[in-house]
């Protein structure tokens, strides 16, 4: 197949997770992406990528939350006269737009600003392109674009206008598409939001997340801790139907006859796609059988602002008050509250094995588990996330957003089996002691870590 | 909002009770019809995981005649229409769910329902 080139410029944000969305939203409109061959530097904010169809282009651009534009790749260069050389060699690509075609063209650096003069110093190196149609700044047929790459210098005392003209690389091509997606993370913005609570995902990463997912119409997606519902509204908005579950009730409900997260989801015109929400603990669920989900969505809480919690109690009841529970049990009192059943603290290693395992159940084959991983910075080892893999489950992506001593990583695991798998028995919790002498995960308790400020604790 | 699709999939999950735990039959319900979007690919999709006479048979609990007693081999429109209303468009706002074995019951209340385990029902 052959591969036309295009530039893709980035949004300045989560540039850890821009390639796993090139790749997933790719895979949801089922489309190859070529990237650069190499190792790749994924904070530098152009990348020339190679795609068979310009339709392709433009899917990226509407889908991808970090895409800026795209572009129609002509040419770079670390010098102008590298550029020009490597421009005119590739002139098939433009030389119809020559003879009649309104154009409006522009010079931009990023981590600098070019002054006026060598900017149009710039635009008039391009004339030997011979564009004979005019120029249109408002309603252009095309726009050429050109951009110059400069090394990050904050924080040095500089004059305003130093080292203009030395850039890393500069980049020139036609416009294809203005990303449009970025909008939505204002739309979706938890602080205009209905109904949120003080662990709502904020809503540019519940938006990365929803396109991990690949939700689009027809799909079925679910949350099981669903909290106050941050990730169901922007996989719903793409037209995904989705499950929410909790183990707390008064997280999903809020205030009021209206759940919340209804609330929120009717402000974004989405709550027919939230099909149900329902109150149980994920270690002990009523689902009927497994094969259901295209995808599983999760931010489990993992115990700064709120801990995980499955039922049980940390310590047995004493015989005697045992006979009482059974004598409440058998006898309630008419005036009494709903029965609100006991509940433990869920160690979030065991948590997150717990999920992949279910996740297999719970998951269509070629079904996906995108979820949070906490992790300590200075512990973290690649295979804290391979530990907790089962049989025919894969990790496909795996990014981090870097907080300094902490970090929380988006994973996302792909079911490669198409077996089928019972469903797991949570029971890791029994298993504690056996299982001391295997690999400990940095993120094993996370909570306990968070608040003795990541040091190791004093002997 | 119970709909008849998540119905569908729940079944009493207390300790021990492996048989004759689905489906849970619905009693003192308020019901609340909502328009849904029609997509008849997913429909088509989600068909296999459908426990057609458990949908039939609540479906008629709730006053919902329209479905066929054998699930048909044609899906044609009529079919499809019918199965998208009874599956994602009647709601059960209020109401209990009860294990026609260990007779738990799994109250409703604005429209969620509460699948939680008492102490003495967790493995």
């Amino acid at each position: 197949m052959s591969y036309g080139k295009y530039l893709i410029v980035f949004a300045q944000a989560h540039h850890e997770f821009r390639i796993p969305e090139l790749h997933s939203v790719a895979s949801l409109y089922g489309f190859d992406i070529s990237l650069p061959k190499g190792e790749i530097e994924t904070d530098r904010p152009y990348m020339v990528v190679g795609l068979a169809d310009e339709k392709h282009a433009r899917q990226l651009a509407k889908r991808c939350i970090l895409i800026k534009a795209i572009y129609e790749f002509y040419a770079q260069g670390s010098t102008y006269e590298e550029l020009h050389t490597r421009n005119r060699a590739n002139q098939a690509l433009w030389t119809r737009y020559k003879l009649d075609t309104s154009f409006k063209f522009f010079v931009t650096a990023f981590n600098h600003k070019i002054p006026q003069d060598r900017q149009r110093q710039v635009v008039e190196s391009f004339s030997y392109m011979d564009f004979l149609g005019k120029i249109d700044m408002k309603k252009p047929d095309i726009t050429l674009g050109c951009f110059e790459e400069y090394i990050e210098k904050r924080g040095l005392i500089r004059d305003r206008h130093d080292g203009d003209g030395q850039f890393q690389q500069a980049y020139f091509g036609r416009l294809i598409e203005e990303g449009s997606a970025r909008v939505l993370v204002k739309m979706f913005d938890v602080k205009k939001r209905q109904y949120f609570g003080n662990t709502s995902m904020e809503s540019e990463v519940s938006l990365l997340m929803a396109n991990q997912t690949l939700a689009s119409p027809g799909k079925l997606i679910y949350d099981p801790f669903l909290g106050t519902g941050s990730m169901a509204y922007p996989v719903a908005y793409f037209g995904a139907q989705v499950f929410g579950s909790d183990i707390d009730g008064r997280q999903m409900r809020g205030k009021g006859s209206t759940p919340g997260v209804f609330r929120a989801a009717a402000q974004y015109g989405v709550s027919a796609r939230i099909l149900d929400l329902l109150t149980f603990d994920v270690t002990h669920n009523p689902w009927r059988c497994g094969g259901l989900f295209d995808a599983i969505v999760t931010d489990p809480p993992y115990g700064v602002r709120a801990g995980a919690k499955r039922l049980g109690r940390k310590k047995e009841l004493d015989p005697e008050r045992q006979a009482l529970y059974w004598e409440h049990r058998n006898n309630p009192r008419p005036d009494d509250q709903p029965y609100i059943p006991p509940t433990k603290p869920y160690e979030l290693s065991n948590l997150a094995v717990d999920l992949v395992q279910l996740a297999r159940y719970l998951l269509k084959p070629g079904g996906r588990l995108v979820f949070f991983l906490p992790t300590v910075t200075e512990e973290y080892e690649e295979i804290d996330v391979q530990s907790m893999l089962c049989e025919g489950m894969e990790v496909i992506a795996n990014s981090l957003q870097d907080f300094g001593s902490w970090g929380r990583r988006l994973v996302t695991i792909l079911k490669t089996t198409t077996d089928s798998y019972s469903p797991p028995t949570f029971d890791l919790n029994t298993l504690e002691d056996a299982s001391s002498s295997q690999h400990v995960p940095a993120h094993r308790d996370f909570r306990e870590k968070y608040f003795q400020g990541f040091k190791p604790p004093a002997i | 909002m119970v709909r008849l699709i998540t119905h569908n999939l729940l079944a009493c999950h207390a300790k021990g009770c492996n048989s004759n735990n689905f489906p849970l039959p619905f009693s003192n319900v308020q019901i609340e019809i909502r328009e849904a979007e029609f997509n008849p690919e997913f429909l088509k999709a989600f068909l296999p995981k459908i426990e057609w006479k458990a949908l039939v048979d609540t479906a008629k609990q709730l006053g919902d005649m329209s479905l066929p007693l054998e699930q048909p081999e044609m899906m044609d429109d009529d079919f499809l229409k019918s199965f998208h209303h009874v599956l994602l468009e009647i709601h059960v706002e209020e109401g209990v769910m009860t294990c026609p074995n260990c007779k738990h019951e799994y109250p409703i209340s604005n429209g969620i329902p509460n699948m939680l385990l008492a102490e003495h029902e967790i493995g």
